[in-house]
């Protein structure tokens, strides 16, 4: 390999406004990121998107100070394109562009889906994986084929993640990981709606069935025992038979909820039946991050696929199945 | 003589493992002549021991009776001959052939859009006895030497009046020539729904597409729904 590239990844799809600055060979020089915290309820995006504009010019100055290097020795400026908030993903974009434009250096428009996997692959060292991502407001299941993250499972209505925090805050004892604290002291199980179709899951009616029976005076403990061990269990079961079909031989958790112990405990009992290896994405990279931008950024500089300026609308809706995954035809 | 050993030990002598599925072991056995799979759903450690007994026996019975009810409208698929509740098992007829998905990249191309249409027949004549199939992908459906096709695999199916259950088949379907044969999905889609439409009608087939990109987009809105990670 010749020269060793460097890339500056902008990650602005959410609640985080985050500068990740990753070498080609795979070394994390820098990730500084800063997440808003709404004072109550839900993210506002404009609120977020002021507070990325607030926060983003010393953001810039710390990754290059972190990283010790220059803004004119970076070969690409890498940032999130979508899926997310159209405002905050503009905070992003335009000062991608800026740079770029300033420092005359390639842009590059980064699935943002797409780089949650990618940085999952970097970190942990699988090579080809299924990938379970499951967080707060996601869950599907998805593996590369035929030059695409080919999404095999997802759940046809509410995210897994979504279902737990929403019982936890209705029960009183809030979000995750407060659910399945509680259930590990839960001792009846009882059956709620399992809602398997195929590989893609549903919780609606499953949420709906714990809040009625919470309300009908079933043991808080006992309820939360069920709702997790269920939707783990759907989940556990839907990625095995993504496993099955896709005859791949590695698992990559991504995402807020893979964090939770009892998942990964179902997931390792199900992956030995299979000889098949385990990765879970660590914490500091698992949230949004700007690392994860930067490296996706450095693999689609490596396969040639730079954004023109004109084309660098942000893509509020953007599909992890829609991006060309060109590197890995290349073997990256 | 087979009176002697009984069933069980009759069945479980001879059999030989010729799928382990996700969920089932699927194996290949003769008793009295004739050739039969069996299909254990098999306990899964990672499920909790409750959970898992009441997951695996609730959809062996339900299996089998939806069989039962496929064959009376006439689907093709394989005859239930025993069950074992308390073993989670199902003993069903074997069918000489090979799965759509290994079989389909190899068919020619004008087999392919006959055997599509002819699997939108199939399903049609399925949804119009209210049955949902739940999972199906072309893991689950068989092709023989002859071309002819059965559907296997009822374990998630469901009886249903909701266009929704039903259009999640033709979604799962079409996901899984998207994801495994890509190449073919468009060509073997249309044909497939022209089939579905000479039993559906074409009202109703026109509905039901609009519902499964409804499922899609759906599942498109939950995905771009901001992640608390």
């Amino acid at each position: 390999m010749g020269k060793e590239l460097l890339v500056l990844g902008i990650e602005s799809t959410a609640h985080t406004l985050g500068f990740g600055i990753v070498s080609s060979e795979g070394r994390i020089l820098a990730n500084i990121n800063y997440t808003y915290k709404p004072k109550e309820g839900g993210i506002h995006p404009r609120e977020a998107a002021q507070h990325h504009s607030a926060i983003a010019s010393t953001g810039i100055a710390e990754a290059f100070r972190q990283a010790g290097i220059s803004p004119r020795e970076v070969d690409g400026i890498a940032f999130s394109v979508g899926p997310g908030m159209g405002p905050c993903l503009r905070v992003g974009a335009t000062i991608a562009r800026t740079l770029a434009l300033k420092l005359e250096k390639p842009l590059i428009a980064v699935n943002h889906g797409v780089a949650h996997i990618e940085i999952g692959r970097l970190v942990t060292g699988c090579k080809d994986p299924v990938v379970l991502y499951v967080a707060g407001g996601n869950t599907l299941i998805t593996a590369y084929m035929d030059r695409r993250y080919r999404i095999f499972g997802e759940t046809l209505d509410i995210a897994a993640g979504n279902c737990l925090d929403v019982f936890g805050i209705k029960a009183g004892i809030g979000p995750m990981p407060a659910p399945e604290e509680y259930g590990r002291r839960g001792r009846r199980f009882h059956p709620l709606p399992y809602k398997v179709k195929g590989m893609d899951v549903s919780f609606s009616g499953l949420l709906t069935a714990a809040l009625r029976m919470l309300k009908e005076g079933v043991a808080l403990e006992d309820l939360c025992l069920s709702i997790t061990e269920t939707v783990y269990s759907m989940l556990t079961e839907t990625l095995e038979r993504a496993l099955a079909f896709t005859e791949k031989k590695e698992i990559l958790l991504v995402g807020g909820l893979a964090r939770s112990k009892r998942l990964k405990e179902m997931v390792d009992a199900m992956a030995e039946l299979h000889g098949a290896g385990v990765y879970v994405v660590p914490p500091e990279y698992a949230g949004d991050n700007g690392a994860m931008i930067a490296w996706t950024g450095v693999l689609q500089l490596m396969a040639g696929q730079t954004t023109p300026i004109e084309q660098s609308r942000v893509r509020p809706r953007y599909r992890l199945d829609e991006t060309d995954a060109a590197w890995r035809e290349h073997g990256l | 003589m087979a009176s002697e050993e009984g069933w069980q030990m009759t069945l479980k002598a001879k059999s030989e493992v010729i799928r382990i599925g996700a969920e089932a072991i699927v194996s290949k056995l003769e008793w009295n002549g004739f050739k039969l799979v069996s299909k254990h759903r098999v306990p899964k450690p990672y499920r909790m021991p409750e959970l898992d007994k009441w997951v695996r026996e609730r959809r062996t019975l339900h299996e089998a009776k939806i069989i039962s009810d496929l064959k009376k409208a006439g689907v093709p698929c394989p005859a239930v001959v025993l069950m074992d509740r308390d073993d989670s098992t199902l003993y069903i007829q074997f069918i000489e052939g090979s799965e759509l998905k290994k079989a389909l990249d190899e068919l020619p191309p004008k087999l392919v859009e006959s055997v599509a249409r002819n699997l939108g027949e199939i399903v049609g004549r399925m949804h119009s006895n209210r049955i949902a199939h739940g999972d199906l992908t072309t893991s689950n459906i068989l092709i023989d030497r002859n071309g002819k096709l059965y559907l296997i695999d009822f374990g998630l199916s469901a009886v249903t009046d909701d266009l929704e259950e039903l259009a999640v088949d033709i979604h799962l379907l079409d996901r899984s020539l998207e994801s495994a044969h890509h190449p073919l999905r468009e060509k073997f889609m249309k044909n497939f729904l022209k089939g579905y439409s000479s039993i559906m009608g074409r009202d109703f087939t026109l509905r039901i597409i609009e519902k499964v990109k409804e499922i899609r987009r759906r599942g498109r809105y939950v995905e771009e729904r901001r992640r608390r990670s």
